[in-house]
């Protein structure tokens, strides 16, 4: 009981901290761990079994960590090494890319072939969004298109706010759309034991047929303000050429061929048997290799904070599992739901996305993962119907306000940094009806397929 | 105005330090920015003023808004960049000018030729002033004036490690309820000048 009252007010003062802001994140979690350990696991349970259990550090020296030769299987509790390694080695993939002028070449290559015209351009930069994010974090995706949009809107003389709306939209969809896309699918993925295909074949068709109805909706709310003031007649020598971009010419063949390896890996790793954590590995250490002048510079650039940060969470996570929290929670889930499967899809996607919209939306995905698992034992419901229910509440629900996903923060803060300033109403007013509108379209494809 | 000369002026509301700085820019001709900063952006970047007005000087909402990788999306947070920007290139491009707030004591600390100064002043002389300025009773004026100065002491705590109104961040602090607005400024010009000669 005693570890139980700690888990909580741990879990609670640690989403209370993240929320306000007021220590950094990474720092939040990581002080949560230690009292995780020290409380929980201590004082609470008097169980060094639960501290080793939750660290985790023996998956990372077997065999499955690295390459699985049968199904592939669930991953322990506690901390998911798998998905630190992974994202760490995107980072440093990524990190080299950017460095050659990858994106910001695909941005401007794309732009040239639709002859900057603003509409084809606002559609293919959508498209381009959602196709990138499905294998790049959606920030850098942010981070590059953003940052072209307004170079282009500042020549093209086009109001790039709803350009950029729209692009922050497709980020997290195309996130939603693969096991890599989103941190939330990588942990789902990596915990339940489900391949890039699976999430492909079940939330990418849902990603897919939204995108559709996507691009519909931005274009009837955003054609007429694209088309205002943008100029009529283009001085093509005034934008930049796709080519001009390149900062490395060896190096940017080098990072493409890298990254078509790494898609080609993930698409593939049900078959091959490699698994996440060793594709990380794979792409990190070829990214190092070929770029060795730059290994530095590129190690500095990855984003420790976040990975610190998973680790904590796992940890806290770890705590209320341990003690048994989590197994309440999903009680409670399932008398509300008085074990009705469409019920219980309706609550877990709306939760989901309500609750991703308003806070970080990769702790509110790790603490679902358990509590799905039991309500799955618990009721005979599927276990992987309620892993595409959550992972679409949560990538989706974060796009309705502007503090639900990194996307929306970066895109938002890209757009201020030259004036363009998106407060809370502008951006809700637009986004929370798309938001609305696909976690609708997602909870009827999971009813009409699955049950 | 051969050398430059950059003139940051904190205030206390209703101490007359808006009105000093103005002084202070017409006297030694030079520009002066103040809400005014805001224009110049928008006019610079072809913006829209209405987007940018009710978000100067003011303090972010932790709850409403999020930091990323150092990227925040709150609009009072990126219009304080802006502006940081702004009086950055202003300074470094040699320009001379009067900047009121907007933490300048701390953006532009880098540069030789800037002259920080807090004017502060007493309690009843700024009740007094605000009483007439604004047509306000006593009590208004008191409320106003605590209102005012707890904004501006959070935005500025919020963006910079120094305290708003703390000595050690200014190279002048100066109670204008003292000299009244004339003795400061006269004050403060015979200072300036000195400093300004032995840059």
């Amino acid at each position: 009981m005693l570890a139980q009252v700690f888990a909580v007010i741990i879990f609670i003062a640690m989403f209370v901290f993240i929320v306000t802001e007021i220590v950094e994140r990474h720092i939040v979690s990581l002080v949560c761990a230690l009292l995780t350990i020290l409380f929980v696991f201590g004082i609470g349970m008097h169980s060094m079994t639960a501290v080793i259990e939750t660290i985790n550090l023996k998956s990372i020296i077997t065999a499955d960590f690295w390459y699985l030769s049968g199904e592939s299987g669930e991953s322990s509790a506690g901390i998911n090494w798998e998905t630190i390694l992974f994202i760490f080695g995107m980072m440093v993939m990524v990190e080299g890319m950017a460095r050659v002028g990858f994106f910001r070449w695909l941005c401007m290559r794309i732009a040239k072939l639709v002859k900057y015209q603003v509409i084809p351009l606002f559609i293919t930069f959508m498209v381009l969004s959602t196709v990138l994010a499905m294998f790049i974090d959606s920030i850098t995706v942010i981070l590059f298109l953003a940052a072209v949009t307004i170079e282009l809107s500042q020549l093209l003389k086009f109001n790039p706010v709803p350009m950029i709306l729209s692009e922050i939209f497709c980020a997290n969809l195309g996130g939603s759309a693969t096991m890599c896309g989103d941190p939330p699918n990588i942990i789902i993925g990596t915990s339940l034991g489900y391949s890039f295909t699976d999430f492909v074949t079940n939330t990418g068709l849902i990603a897919g047929i939204s995108l559709i109805a996507v691009l519909i909706y931005f274009y009837l709310l955003f054609r007429k303000e694209l088309k205002a003031g943008a100029a009529e007649v283009i001085d093509y020598s005034s934008l930049p050429s796709p080519e001009s971009t390149i900062t490395d010419k060896k190096g940017f063949i080098i990072s493409s061929m890298i990254f078509a390896v790494a898609i080609v890996l993930l698409v593939t790793h049900a078959q091959t048997g490699l698994t996440v954590s060793a594709i990380g590995v794979i792409v990190a250490a070829a990214t190092l290799a070929t770029s060795w002048k730059y290994a530095i510079l590129l190690l500095k650039k990855v984003d420790y904070k976040t990975l610190l940060f998973f680790i904590g969470l796992f940890v806290v996570i770890g705590g209320l599992e341990q003690t048994g929290i989590l197994e309440i929670m999903a009680a409670f889930i399932g008398k509300i739901s008085g074990g009705n499967v469409m019920a219980m899809i309706a609550i877990i996607i709306w939760l989901s996305a309500i609750a991703s919209a308003f806070v970080d939306n990769i702790p509110f995905a790790t603490t679902m993962i358990p509590i799905i698992k039991s309500l799955s034992v618990t009721y005979g419901v599927d276990l992987s119907m309620l892993a595409w229910t959550l992972a679409m509440g949560t990538d989706i629900g974060g796009s309705a306000t502007p503090i639900g996903a990194s996307a929306n923060v970066v895109g938002i803060a890209t757009a201020a940094r030259e004036g363009y300033m998106i407060k809370w109403g502008q951006y809700c007013r637009k986004m929370m009806p798309a938001t609305v509108m696909v976690v609708l379209i997602a909870m009827l494809i999971i009813y009409v397929r699955y049950l | 105005m051969e050398k430059q000369l950059i003139i940051s002026v904190g205030r206390e509301y209703g101490s007359g330090g808006h009105e000093i700085a103005e002084r202070l820019s017409k006297h030694y001709g030079i520009q002066l920015f103040d809400h005014n900063l805001l224009d110049e952006i928008a006019a610079e970047k072809h913006l829209d003023m209405r987007n940018l007005r009710g978000l100067d000087e003011k303090h972010r909402s932790r709850l409403a808004s999020r930091t990323v990788r150092g990227y925040s999306s709150s609009p009072e947070e990126n219009l304080y960049l802006l502006q940081f920007d702004y009086l950055k290139n202003k300074a470094s491009s040699g320009e001379s000018f009067v900047v009121v707030g907007r933490c300048s004591e701390t953006i532009l600390k880098e540069c030789d030729s800037m002259i920080s100064i807090f004017v502060l002043g007493d309690m009843d002389k700024k009740i007094e002033r605000i009483m007439r300025l604004y047509q306000l009773s006593k009590d208004q004026a008191v409320w106003k004036i605590r209102e005012k100065d707890m904004k501006r002491k959070r935005y500025h705590n919020d963006h910079c490690d120094g305290k708003w109104g703390d000595s050690r961040n200014y190279d002048l602090c100066i109670n204008s309820s003292k000299l009244g607005i004339d003795g400061t400024v006269a004050l403060l010009t015979e200072y300036i000048d000195k400093r300004h000669i032995q840059q």
